[in-house]
């Protein structure tokens, strides 16, 4: 039986909180999900898996890159309800320049170009990377790169956080200082990661195995359980 | 896909437009003979080969604005709208038309096959990019450099050798590209 | 990468930009109407003049001045050998002229001055369906990944190098088409997302 539904408790606005329902994902040949259901509402979700367990595609269906062939997705209201930043910086950056970047992001502000531009400079200023504005951005190292990507993220009018595997190209500083912004950011924050130890301490933490969904609880134990089956697998191969 | 097909459009014009540019940034290539080549009017052939006629047309007209606001993209550093004056200039404005017949001719023509888009791709790129951008260039050094129509003819018959070995590389990235993206569909 | 535009501040930068744009318009209309030397002598002077009356701010266009020149010495050798030496001057004064005022544009007038007079150019075409107001990003995003192809083009010859001990060349010019052909697909889901403005059907 498919868990009843409270439609409001979703599409209020400012409600956190999302729901697949029943979804099923085919691209192509493949079939990626087949009868998917999963309520999304604690503020910090890990997911974790193999490649190709259907991680990033869980992400697409949710920002709504991609439409499942049956089946419901309810996320809050608003075309920029749910953002996703992207495992590439390269892949998502627009602009030329940093404050060109991260204006766009002020879009839904309203503000003129020169207005948007100062607000710019003094949130960078307040965060000691005034610096940073007229910068080119292939003058930044990969790691400056993915941080100009979170704060374009943040402050968009997001609800929800969709973060793609982001700690794959930092160094450990980088995943410091990432995985202490995560921690303070007020938005419903998911992450997709291989790198089990920023997503332990999450309240919870879905496995995902095969486009199902294999274990899903606090986030030590399942994080355990699927770092065993891994170690497991490298026996027997 | 809920990604429209007009974002789409937009990134693959613009991101060709930047492979046109970085084409004029490259130094000129040293072909086996030590024929030396630049390769940016390659770009307008394979523009019209991958890109179809109208977004071809689109990534030329994109990277000739950007060149007229005053950016050093022509290869050798040149840039502005002065450029536009040159008598060579009539081979520049040649570039969108001959991108966008490019394109039209590759649209029709087979891409069923890696092989059957390589042919496909030498005959849309003579086409288009070897013989309207040469028309083009010639009413150019008719009007520009007073020269007569057969003096100009005869003088870009010269750059003829040059852009049949353009064609040539053009086929070989379309069918490097016909292999590894088995599902793009060439002529847009 | 930098624009040929001048920092140094001459009297040409207050001339607004759309004005510039259409005397250079008509400059070179008027230039290619008229046949007499002595006309275009006199143009030419003043062209000349203003040109060296920018000073400084014309320090760093020797590729450009290069180019003229060249196009020019070729355009005077091939009428004279043909002993036609009016027609030489004449070619090379409104080439000379033209040329030189475009330069003088480029150096003295702001990349973003200069679209917005191309925007407002090229809105007539909105109603061919043209998504005019889409030029500042295109152009923008262009610019981006301009830097980028050029470094993903490095990292290609270096990898070619290590393996075969020579330059890539033209052989080079596939993967990075084919690495440009992702990209896109990739950047196209970026801007779904980021320009957005429709609630999505779900």
């Amino acid at each position: 039986m498919p868990p009843t539904l409270n439609p409001s408790a979703f599409t209020t606005p400012h409600a956190t909180g999302m729901m697949l329902e029943g979804v099923r994902l085919q691209r192509g040949n493949t079939v990626v999900f087949d009868g998917l259901n999963l309520q999304l509402n604690q503020p910090r979700i890990g997911l974790i898996g193999d490649n190709g367990a259907g991680k990033s595609s869980l992400f697409r269906v949710l920002c709504g890159l991609d439409e499942p062939q049956t089946g419901r997705v309810l996320v809050p209201e608003g075309p920029q309800a749910v953002g996703m930043m992207f495992q590439n910086p390269d892949d998502q950056i627009i602009f030329p320049t940093v404050e060109e970047e991260l204006a766009l992001s002020l879009q839904h502000l309203q503000l003129t170009r020169t207005q948007a531009q100062q607000q710019v400079r003094e949130r960078l200023h307040a965060r000691g990377l005034g610096a940073w504005a007229t910068r080119a951005i292939g003058s930044l190292s990969q790691g400056q790169r993915q941080h100009v990507c979170w704060l374009a993220l943040t402050w968009c009018a997001h609800e929800v956080l969709l973060l793609d595997e982001p700690f794959a190209s930092l160094d450990l500083p980088g995943q410091a200082l990432l995985t202490q912004e995560i921690a303070k950011a007020p938005q419903q924050v998911l992450v997709s990661t291989h790198v089990l130890t920023h997503v332990r301490h999450f309240e919870r933490v879905i496995w995902l195995d095969h486009g199902r969904v294999r274990a899903d609880g606090a986030g030590a134990a399942v994080c355990a359980a699927y770092e065993t089956d891994v170690a497991s697998r490298a026996v027997v191969a | 896909m809920n990604t429209p097909t007009s974002t789409f459009s937009l990134a693959l014009v613009s991101l060709f437009a930047a492979l046109i540019a970085v084409l004029g940034l490259i130094p000129k290539i040293d072909l086996p003979l030590g024929v030396p080549i630049t390769l940016q009017t390659l770009g307008v052939m394979l523009a019209g080969c991958l890109l179809g006629p109208k977004r071809a047309l689109q990534a030329l007209g994109l990277f000739l604005m950007a060149v007229a606001l005053g950016l050093p993209l022509l290869s050798g550093g040149r840039g502005g709208v002065g450029v536009f004056f040159a008598p060579a200039s009539g081979y520049l404005l040649g570039w969108p038309l001959g991108a966008f017949v490019t394109g039209a001719v590759m649209a029709v023509m087979p891409t069923g096959t890696p092989r059957q888009s390589a042919i496909s791709a030498f005959v849309a790129s003579a086409v288009g990019g070897l013989l309207v951008v040469h028309v083009c260039g010639v009413v150019g050094l008719v009007y520009i450099a007073n020269l007569s129509w057969q003096q100009a003819a005869i003088g870009t018959l010269a750059f003829v050798p040059g852009d049949l070995i353009k064609c040539a590389l053009c086929v070989t990235v379309v069918h490097t590209v016909a292999r590894g993206v088995p599902d793009w569909r060439f002529g847009g | 990468m930098r624009s040929l535009y001048s920092d140094r501040p001459t009297w040409l930068h207050r001339v607004p930009a759309g004005l510039k744009l259409l005397a250079l318009a008509l400059l070179g209309m008027g230039l290619f109407a008229i046949p007499q030397w002595q006309v275009l002598a006199l143009v030419s002077g003043a062209c000349i003049g203003i040109f060296i009356s920018l000073g400084s701010a014309t320090r760093h266009t020797k590729p450009l001045m290069v180019g003229v020149l060249v196009a020019g010495a070729l355009v005077a050798g091939f009428h004279l050998a043909l002993a036609q030496p009016v027609l030489a001057a004449v070619t090379v004064m409104r080439l000379i002229s033209a040329t030189l005022m475009g330069i003088a544009l480029t150096l003295t007038t702001r990349y973003s001055d200069l679209l917005h007079v191309f925007e407002w150019l090229l809105m007539p075409l909105q109603k061919l369906g043209v998504r005019t107001d889409r030029v500042a990003l295109q152009l923008a995003l262009m610019l981006r990944f301009t830097e980028h192809f050029f470094v993903t083009w490095r990292r290609l010859d270096e990898a070619y190098r290590l393996r075969t001990g020579k330059s890539g060349g033209f052989k080079i010019l596939a993967p990075l088409t084919i690495q440009m052909l992702i990209t896109a697909r990739r950047v196209a889901d970026a801007l779904t997302l980021r320009l957005r403005r429709k609630p999505l059907n779900l």
